[in-house]
């Protein structure tokens, strides 16, 4: 096992982390009282894939904590025991600290040890309260509750055996009845080697198959029922009926005990022998040849399916094996299965081996099966639609498109300035290029765009926690799930949207007494809605809440000393709650109304390129309004020229532009500039000075003002010329150089050169310092 | 090749272990850097200013997607003579993770280099930090200053990074 384990870490974490995701959502859609088979299957299966490879990867902590989990989980699935709002609770709790777990596993944030003790033992102490309702279920199910006996012979993985996992599995036998250690490893090495258990009591198998099967290595475990004497037996035991004859009560072990030194010694004495010892004979051959390090013991526990694995691998003992396989042509009971001849090629020694399953005891057989069943339906479940890759290969894509794009344009250019000279064939070549440049641009570009469900989909969690902690009674409806969005911009987009969230349910929405006084539902609904609207995606939170109270809000205002009136529009009132330590909220909560928030909301909305706009109605409720660029790698920018530059200036800043009259540019100070646009006097900023560059134009009458708007600052900006408006990508000018004072950004212009991005904001922040210095 | 099995012959085991290192010329001066560091050479295209940067900071350029800013060593040290030509040279260099473009007067050759060969430099003060400078060595009666190309790229004198620049 020298395989390095550690380079699937990643895959491991971002499936585990999937997988709890679609629990939680499953969780949540879970209807208590009539809970739909599949759902809790689904859920189940959840919590299985994250225990398996939590196992395989020898996170020992995720693994135990998914094992309780899932043993719950089992039961309800078998309807052993009723579902109950506390259990999904605690499912939903367990959940979280998985994805503690996770994040700690990665190196972030650490696991509050004692909440996952508290945890455990709440998940444990609902499937003992099962217990008192599982003898009548086992009742109602008219299994015979006779007590059964089981041998149980297994190999644990190391993992599990150096952890605590053979420890919890014996505990756990324990509980369901009577357990005899018959055989186990020396405790020199930590419980890795074979062991042999009987198990007595009234259970069935299926109650602890999958905890086997769980800590024994790929597969190397097997569950025989020894019944007591007298009971009528069904077909599938014929074969074992007639083997060993007699030690009935350890069945199985008689089989493999003088088989291996028979095999050894006296191949042809198997003939000899009853059936049962004819099936196995093969398998110790090959264990010897596929895998050495196995004991014989072992071997048994592999019997089944080894041959299967091996004998593809183990070419050079292919006339061994063909040897072994001829022992059962004499058999007649044997004979169907086994190969016509001895020299049998491999493929046809691999198939029979299957047949020779299905005879076997019924129960491993039956096993084996049900799960490539199970891992064949979930390939086919997961394999279909999707393929994971990382993030900087697709940018790497999308680099390699956009150079394309500007070898593309750069031909353009060059066959236009050929003009008539230029071949109609080479013309219409480059036409045909162009468009399919255009087609493959756009659909690398949606590479990276995920629908904006991967943000919707955890907020019925927040919701239901929070309404629950609140005593609201909150329903939250969401539409345009599949709206597509930047996978960078999901990211990011999902605190602020969270803390809106929260805000409309903690100022928003009122609680139900209040609600009913004021001729409402006592259900309160928050509405998350997104579309797209021209280039830009909308994401709206709405509520049926109280509203935003104007006059409160004036009133805070004043009181903090922010410069307002009552002749301020709703619109401007609205957008004091965006000022940093603003809030109305007569007591401090846990879940808000410390007044940070929502002007990190903004910053971050702004961040992205975005605008938030805030609409209320006292009484009848609020909807902010998040409008986000579609993505961040893209923007859409006006070039300018100034001197012999090009800089892009981002579009969603611009607000008109003109040519200025003599005249137009006052001083103040004689320093400061100024110019009166529609009757506002907005300051100056020459773009070539700022940059220091000898400009084309000699006064400002030549040249074109820019008139600016961000965040709410204005100003106009001086520029040579207009050069053209385009949308273009956005590279980043720190990877390999640092920040420069007033850009934000480069890209690479159609000729192949670089365009810098003004930093618009920055810039009009320096118009602002330039005028109070000068006023 | 010559003056590595010359010395060679008198060095321990570890000293015969030699590096590539390219040559270039900036005035009458001839440096070697670590040719691992050097990822192309390219001839010079006029790069896009970046306002208010120092003189020795050309702009920007693209190559093949990335923005890579270009650094005329010739200012920085006030060697040769500036000017572009379509001659001029452009090593693009891969130190501490970043592309950087470095305009030098032409490039040389490609040599190797035991460790023996490199001589410690003697300390004096000048434009150029000796604690760039990893030694001297000789080559056919040529002085080669090898230079620590990633220690100067990144130092706060480059102003090529934040951090190093603040």
């Amino acid at each position: 096992m020298a395989i390095d384990m550690s380079q699937f870490y990643q895959v491991f974490f971002d499936e585990s982390a999937e997988h709890l995701a679609a629990m939680e959502g499953l969780l949540l859609d879970l209807d208590i009282e009539n809970p739909d088979p599949e759902q809790l299957n689904a859920i189940f299966r959840a919590a299985h894939s994250i225990k398996g490879s939590a196992g395989t990867f020898g996170f020992t902590d995720l693994a135990e904590t998914t094992h309780i989990l899932e043993n719950l989980l089992d039961r309800i699935r078998k309807q052993e025991l009723g579902l109950r709002a506390e259990m999904v609770d605690a499912f939903l709790e367990s959940g979280d600290l998985l994805r503690d777990m996770l994040e700690a596993h990665q190196g972030r944030g650490e696991v509050d040890g004692a909440a996952v003790e508290a945890i455990c033992a709440r998940l444990r102490q609902l499937s003992t309260d099962m217990k008192v309702a599982a003898p009548a279920a086992v009742e109602d199910a008219s299994l015979s509750a006779a007590v059964r006996v089981f041998d149980i012979q297994f190999v644990p993985t190391e993992v599990s055996a150096k952890g605590e996992g053979v420890k919890n599995l014996l505990a756990e036998l324990r509980s369901l009845g009577e357990l005899e250690i018959l055989s186990q490893p020396d405790d020199g090495e930590h419980n890795v080697g074979y062991w042999q258990l009987r198990l007595t009591g009234d259970c069935g198998q299926e109650a602890f198959a999958d905890q086997i099967d769980f800590v024994a290595d790929n597969g190397a475990w097997r569950v025989l029922e020894s019944r007591p004497a007298g009971e009528a037996e069904d077909g599938a035991f014929g074969f074992f009926d007639d083997s060993p004859g007699a030690p009935e009560e350890d069945a199985a072990y008689g089989f493999f005990a003088p088989l291996d030194v028979q095999a050894e010694q006296n191949p042809t004495a198997a003939n000899t022998q009853d059936d049962g010892y004819g099936f196995f004979e093969p398998l110790p051959v090959a264990e010897k040849s596929g895998d050495v390090a196995v004991s014989a013991e072992e071997g048994d526990g592999y019997g089944f399916f080894e041959p299967l694995h091996a004998t593809p691998s183990a070419q050079p003992v292919v006339a061994e094996e063909g040897d072994g396989f001829g022992f059962f042509e004499p058999l007649p009971d044997a004979a169907p299965l086994a190969p016509p001849s001895a020299d049998a090629p491999i493929e046809r020694i691999a198939e029979p081996a299957a047949p020779v399953a299905v005879v076997a005891p019924e129960k491993p057989a039956a096993e084996p099966r049900a799960r490539a069943a199970k891992a064949a339906s979930a390939a086919a479940a997961g394999g279909d639609s999707s393929i994971r890759v990382s993030v900087e290969k697709v940018d790497q894509l999308i680099n390699l498109v956009g150079e394309l794009v500007i070898t593309q344009a750069m031909l353009l250019q060059t066959a236009a300035q050929m003009q008539e000279n230029a071949p109609d064939r080479l013309v219409n070549g480059l036409a045909q290029l162009e468009r399919n440049t255009r087609d493959l641009q756009e659909s690398v570009m949606s590479i990276r765009m995920l629908p904006i469900s991967f943000v919707f989909s955890r907020f019925p969690r927040v919701v239901r926690d929070l309404s629950g902690k609140l005593g609201k009674q909150v329903e939250l409806k969401t539409s345009g799930e599949t709206t597509e969005l930047d996978k960078g911009l999901i990211e990011r987009i999902a605190d602020p949207l969270t803390h809106l969230i929260r805000n409309s349910l903690d100022h928003g929405i009122e609680l139900p007494e209040k609600r009913i006084a004021a001729g409402k539902s006592p259900v309160g609904t928050i509405t998350l809605k997104a579309y797209h609207q021209g280039g830009n995606i909308v994401i709206e939170v709405g509520d049926d809440g109280g509203g935003l109270p104007r006059n409160k809000i004036l009133a805070k205002a004043r009181e903090r000393g922010l410069q307002v009136s009552d002749q301020m529009t709703d619109q401007e009132v609205f957008n004091l709650i965006f000022e940093a330590g603003f809030s109305t909220a007569e007591q401090v909560t846990d879940v808000s109304g410390r007044g940070v928030g929502m002007d990190v909301v903004r910053r971050n909305i702004q961040s992205m390129g975005g605008r938030v706009e805030i609409d209320s109605m006292l009484g009848v409720g609020t909807r902010m309004t998040v409008r986000l660029p579609l993505t961040l790698a893209i923007l859409d920018g006006m070039s300018i020229a100034v001197g012999d530059q090009t800089y892009i200036l981002p579009l969603s800043y611009v607000i008109e532009s003109f040519q200025p009259q003599t005249g137009d540019i006052k001083t103040l100070s004689n320093q400061a500039r100024v110019i009166q646009v529609r009757g506002e006097y907005l300051p100056v900023v020459a773009l070539h000075e700022v940059f220091n560059i000898r400009p084309r134009a000699g006064d400002f009458t030549q040249g074109i003002m820019v008139v600016i708007d961000a965040d709410g600052i204005k100003a106009a900006l001086y520029v040579d010329a207009l050069v053209g408006q385009h949308q273009v990508v956005i590279k980043s000018l720190e990877a390999n150089y640092r920040r420069v004072q007033g850009i934000s950004g480069a890209t690479i212009m159609g000729d192949g050169h670089v365009a810098l991005i003004l930093d618009v904001s920055a810039i009009a922040g320096m118009a602002k310092s330039s005028v109070q210095k000068a006023g | 090749m010559e003056a590595m099995t010359q010395s060679g012959s008198a060095a321990g085991e570890e000293d015969l272990v030699a590096s590539e290192y390219l040559t270039f010329t900036l005035g009458g001066e001839e440096y070697a850097i670590d040719i691992l560091k050097v990822q192309e050479i390219r001839g010079y295209e006029p790069p896009t200013l970046i306002a208010n940067a120092p003189a020795f900071i050309k702009g920007v350029i693209n190559l093949r997607g990335t923005i890579v800013p270009i650094v005329d060593l010739r200012i920085k040290f006030n060697l040769g003579k500036i000017e572009y030509t379509p001659f001029t040279v452009v090593v693009i260099l891969n130190v501490a993770g970043r592309v950087i473009g470095a305009v030098v007067d032409s490039v040389s050759d490609v040599i190797s280099l035991t460790r023996s060969q490199i001589r410690p430099a003697p300390d004096f003060s000048a434009t150029f930090d000796t604690k760039y400078i990893l030694g001297l060595a000789t080559v056919d009666s040529r002085m080669m200053i090898v230079t620590d190309i990633e220690r100067l790229m990144t130092s706060a004198d480059m102003e090529l990074i934040d951090s190093a620049a603040a």
